[in-house]
């Protein structure tokens, strides 16, 4: 019973709210309710008016219609804070899985001060800041992300209980774009490690893949690097060297290097390899099944590829659909995330 | 998560903790309990006051991080010693008194305990129901001016704790209150008028069950003198018509027949009522002539002060067996009540019951053997009681009595130390006497309490009395006559009768001479005096309306009104005021929300620039930026390519700097030439632009 109003509600909430990174807040959307506080306060007048009356004593009418005058034109201050303030989402942000992401909401408040606004979702909140009249403002949200992929918190709340904090107004912004929580690195087994791992094992790469070379024609979608130019030189045919032993190669990270490895511990390792690499600066590639990334280095290639290990598998996200993604609330009770190497 | 959260509550030691609410917002709320206790000063005990300084102060030490706040042992320790010294002052008493102490030390204790956002409402809430309180206690305007301010800094901290860091919070947290004020003031006016004022609603306990100073029920012979030290006012009358001359405003409050040794009381104790509920209802309309209001200050005593010959108007006080007057619930606030003088005939001249006069006839079975030698003396050489009346008062007229308020001390035997050693004495000195001699004559008599004379408020319009207008006089029962009064004080002080206590001891220099605060010492300096009535007319008609303001005055303002509204269509008026006012607010700010919309001059160019691209045929795109839109429209119209791009930066300029206000409005008329340069320049190319359009329309 409880459940289904409260989902009637969140229907009705989001009819209201459409799903966009830019939100202008105004009567539409705000709502406005009485805290703890306010109940209590509320209570005490209506004492203060019972007193007012058995006593027979007009000073305290006249006190206690004032508070409630106040408490009536502080409903309209609260309501004013958000009213005309334009919160725009402006950068989703890019983290490891478990730790907390970045959203950059850029807020310009309307004709009047925006004063203490505070986001949260679920488990998450910014503390207060404030937008004078007229200027902008930006309000950075962490979010805790729970697992790799697409992530964006389902609807963030913006709130204000200024002046008294006798009242609470707030709403909503449910943003349309996602972050990326890459996998949480996890450091890859030795096994495999010392075959793909090394500047000095050159050389045996080179004579182990020869010795399983296996040619084929060129496909498209094959690198440049593959095809054997001399043979082309000599031939004109373009052939793809497929050595086996390509997947230990230095320069690139394979996913097919760790095989009965489960998927997902697979990209936790592939993620610690990228990592390693980034650090150590030497150029790498990345093959993944059905995307493979050349190899290459700096910040701009370790953050693709970064990209590529989050969403690998995974499919992006309906706009309209309502959960959140990749945020604790989705995640069924545990909270544990693996004990991952920090970079 | 979960788990670490717990851990780290038990092992936190609350006493380690560092307070974390904004010292700002603290100042504010240890500013209005200072504002809070000054209208409470002369009533709360010291170790009350002491108790909540040294709180108070331990509180904000700890915040300031010199000590720590006391442990859970010890504050509980605190609490329970402070409670505990409470409860033995209390004794059981339940008045608005005692409470307003409790809330008083609720507020102190709690000081130790004001840790989290949580605790900081708990002392707000405490906090606005003793403003509210206080005004049980005192109305006067500057009370009220008082309190009111208490209100608005606990608003002014609470804002402060809801917005910590934002610059120049007193200044803008005062100024948003007063604005909050302003707009909301007709509504409360509105309000404060026309809310139905619906009788109590059950009986309440008094507010207050200490003594007061004034007039009590029993006369040592050195009380009334003490209490000709003090300025304070004890009511105030107006009349219908002519002010009474001076020697006649005889204000009877109660009557003392027995005299055990020394002191006279009342022989029979006030019968005990339960206090009724409070009645404010003291009489509406204009006063006609011969009626009069007196605006009495709180006594917590059932006694009404009336003039002689006077009948009860309004129905909150009675009259008793003796022709006093009692208040249905002890005046244990300000309270307005109307009588009118019937002039002429006694009332209680019918005659009493021999056996009722006998008791005006006790008198101690020993003491002061030579007055009663003097009594028996009068009497055989006046068989008839007026004339021994007479004689008495000649007696005091020529044989040098003196009025005096330093009197001498006269520890035993005092009537006749007092007859016939020292002749110096104050009234009560004189009316125990003469009762005394009276009784003593076989004359039943007996000892009026009350006060004599009131002067002129500012204008002329009301009397004001003063505690040193207290005053004892005789009423002697004389057969045929019924009670006359007897005053000996005018036969041997007749200033003090005709024109006041001032006069009577301008000679001696006694005059409030222990009161250097009271303006009414300096009669003689008129500025001050001027000063002092004009403040006290101020306050009459603050009383007066505002104050008194309550059900029946209510009534007969609606009644002047057209359309004569009763109780029940007050109560629609005041839903509908507060459904407008709702109403008006509501509206109000959708219209501000909507012009202010409207009114973002930028957004308003960037507008005229959208519609000038469409009518070029460069439609605008959803989510696109002003710079891509300028690449656009550069390419549709090579002409306009610069002048879009330049008002594309500015645009950026404007939202993505920050810009002084001066630059602002100059960019903006920049960008207004922009435009206006813009649709020159797109009309000029017009035909290679309509090619473009329909080529993009067609491929």
């Amino acid at each position: 019973m409880f459940q289904a109003l409260r989902s009637r509600w969140r229907r009705w909430v989001n009819l209201r709210i459409p799903r966009a990174d830019k939100q202008v807040l105004s009567q539409r959307n705000i709502f406005i309710l009485p805290t703890g506080a306010g109940v209590v306060f509320g209570i005490l007048l209506l004492v203060m008016l019972i007193t007012g009356i058995n006593y027979q004593n007009s000073l305290i009418y006249l006190l206690t219609f004032l508070l409630g005058a106040i408490l009536v034109a502080a409903m309209h201050q609260t309501h004013r804070n958000l009213a005309g303030l334009e919160l725009t989402l402006v950068q989703a942000g890019e983290g490891f899985a478990g730790d907390r992401i970045p959203f950059r909401f850029r807020a310009v408040s309307g004709k009047h001060d925006a004063v203490a606004i505070s986001l949260s979702c679920d488990d998450c909140t910014l503390s207060q800041q404030h937008v004078p009249a007229g200027q902008t403002g930006d309000l950075v949200l962490s979010v805790a992300s729970v697992e790799r992929g697409y992530f964006r918190p389902d609807r963030v709340r913006v709130e204000t209980r200024f002046p008294f904090g006798l009242l609470k107004a707030w709403s909503w912004v449910r943003p349309v774009s996602f972050g990326i929580a890459y996998p949480r690195p996890v450091a890859a087994p030795d096994a495999t490690s010392t075959v793909s791992d090394g500047e000095d094992q050159e050389t045996s790469r080179s004579v182990e893949g020869n010795d399983h070379a296996d040619m084929r024609p060129w496909r498209e979608g094959d690198l440049a690097q593959r095809v054997l130019w001399k043979r082309y030189a000599r031939t004109g045919q373009m052939v793809i060297a497929d050595w086996e032993g390509e997947q230990g190669s230095p320069h690139w990270i394979d996913y097919q290097a760790f095989p009965g490895v489960d998927q997902e511990l697979r990209i936790s390792y592939l993620t610690a390899l990228v990592l390693d690499r980034s650090r150590s600066g030497t150029p790498f590639g990345l093959n993944l099944p059905g995307q493979v990334i050349d190899p290459d280095a700096g910040p701009a290639h370790v953050s693709r590829c970064l990209k590529s290990l989050a969403v690998f598998g995974l499919e992006k996200p309906r706009d309209d659909s309502q959960s959140a993604f990749g945020t604790r609330s989705r995640a069924t009770g545990s909270t544990v995330v693996g004990e991952g190497v920090r970079w | 998560m979960v788990t670490l959260s717990s851990r780290n509550h038990v092992t936190g030691s609350p006493a380690a903790e560092t307070p974390v609410l904004p010292t700002r917002a603290l100042v504010w709320v240890i500013a209005s309990f200072a504002l809070l206790l000054v209208p409470q000063w002369d009533r709360l005990p010291v170790w009350l006051i002491a108790s909540c300084v040294a709180l108070a102060g331990w509180r904000w030490l700890a915040q300031s991080g010199r000590v720590r706040l006391p442990g859970k042992w010890l504050r509980s320790a605190i609490m329970l010693g402070v409670i505990a010294v409470y409860v033995a002052t209390v004794r059981g008493r339940f008045t608005v008194d005692t409470a307003a102490s409790f809330f008083v030390l609720a507020v102190g204790l709690k000081w130790l305990e004001t840790r989290s956002t949580r605790d900081f409402y708990v002392l707000f809430f405490i906090l606005v129901y003793l403003a509210t309180v206080n005004f049980l206690f005192h109305q006067e305007i500057y009370w009220t001016v008082l309190n009111l301010l208490a209100v608005g800094s606990l608003l002014v901290g609470l804002q402060v704790l809801n917005a910590p860091d934002l610059p120049e919070s007193m200044r803008s947290g005062w100024s948003r209150l007063g604005m909050m004020l302003l707009k909301t003031l007709p509504i409360v006016a509105l309000l404060f008028v026309f809310f139905p004022r619906v009788a109590p609603l059950w009986s309440v306990p008094l507010v207050s069950g200490e003594a007061r100073s004034g007039i009590s029920d029993t006369m040592r012979p050195g009380d009334i003198s003490s209490l000709a030290q003090s300025s304070e006012r004890a009511f105030r009358a107006t009349f219908g018509g002519e002010l009474p001359a001076y020697r006649d405003r005889y204000w009877r409050g109660l009557i003392l027949d027995y005299l055990d040794g020394e002191t006279w009381r009342q022989g029979q104790g006030e019968p005990f009522r339960r206090p009724g509920r409070v009645s404010v209802d003291g009489g509406v309309g204009d006063l006609t002539s011969g009626q009069y209001d007196v605006l009495m200050e709180p006594t917590d005593k059932r006694w009404a002060f009336v003039l002689e010959d006077s009948v009860a108007v309004s129905n909150n006080v009675v009259p008793t067996d003796e022709g006093l007057f009692r208040f249905r619930r002890p005046a244990d606030t300000t309270v307005r009540y109307r009588m009118e003088l019937k002039g002429g005939g006694q009332g209680n001249a019918v005659g009493e019951d021999p056996r009722v006069l006998r008791r005006y006839l006790q008198l101690p079975r020993s003491g002061n053997p030579r007055a009663q030698a003097l009594a028996e003396d009068l009497r055989t050489n006046n068989p008839d009681p007026g004339a021994m009346i007479e004689a008495l008062m000649s007696r005091f007229r020529q044989q040098g009595y003196y009025y005096t308020l330093r009197p001498p001390a006269m520890p035993e035997d005092g009537i006749d130390a007092l007859l016939f050693d020292e002749k110096r004495g104050f009234c009560a000195h004189y009316a125990g006497a003469t009762t005394f001699l009276l009784r003593a004559a076989g004359i039943p008599a007996r000892v009026v309490v009350g006060y004599q004379g009131g002067d002129p408020g500012a204008g002329d319009q009301y009397l004001v009395v003063r505690q040193y207008d207290a005053h004892a006089w005789v009423e002697a029962w004389l057969d045929g006559e019924g009670w006359v009064r007897v005053d000996p004080t005018a036969a041997i002080a007749p200033d003090r009768i005709e024109s006041g206590l001032r006069d009577a001891v301008a000679e001696e220099g006694s005059f409030l001479e222990n009161d250097w605060a009271s303006p009414q010492r300096y009669g003689n300096m008129a500025v001050l005096q001027w000063a002092s009535l004009q403040l006290d007319r101020i306050n009459y008609q603050w009383q007066r309306w505002v104050v008194g303001y309550q059900g029946q005055s209510q009534m007969d303002l609606m009644s002047r009104l057209p359309g004569g509204l009763g109780l029940k269509e007050l109560g629609y008026a005041t839903a509908g005021i507060v459904g407008f006012a709702l109403l008006v607010a509501g509206g109000f700010s959708t219209w501000q929300m909507r012009r202010s919309t409207r009114r973002d001059p930028v957004a308003r160019l960037i507008g005229r620039w959208h519609r000038l691209c469409e009518r070029a045929g460069v439609p605008v795109r959803y989510g696109e930026t002003p710079t891509q839109l300028a690449d656009r429209v550069g390419s549709a119209r090579p002409g306009a390519a610069g002048t879009a791009r330049a008002f594309a930066r500015m645009v950026n300029k404007h939202y993505y700097d920050s810009e002084p206000e001066e630059d602002q409005r100059q960019s903006r008329e920049k960008m207004r030439r922009l435009l206006i340069t813009m649709r020159k320049q797109m009309s000029r190319d017009t035909t290679p632009s309509r090619e473009t359009a329909t080529r993009r329309v067609t491929g």
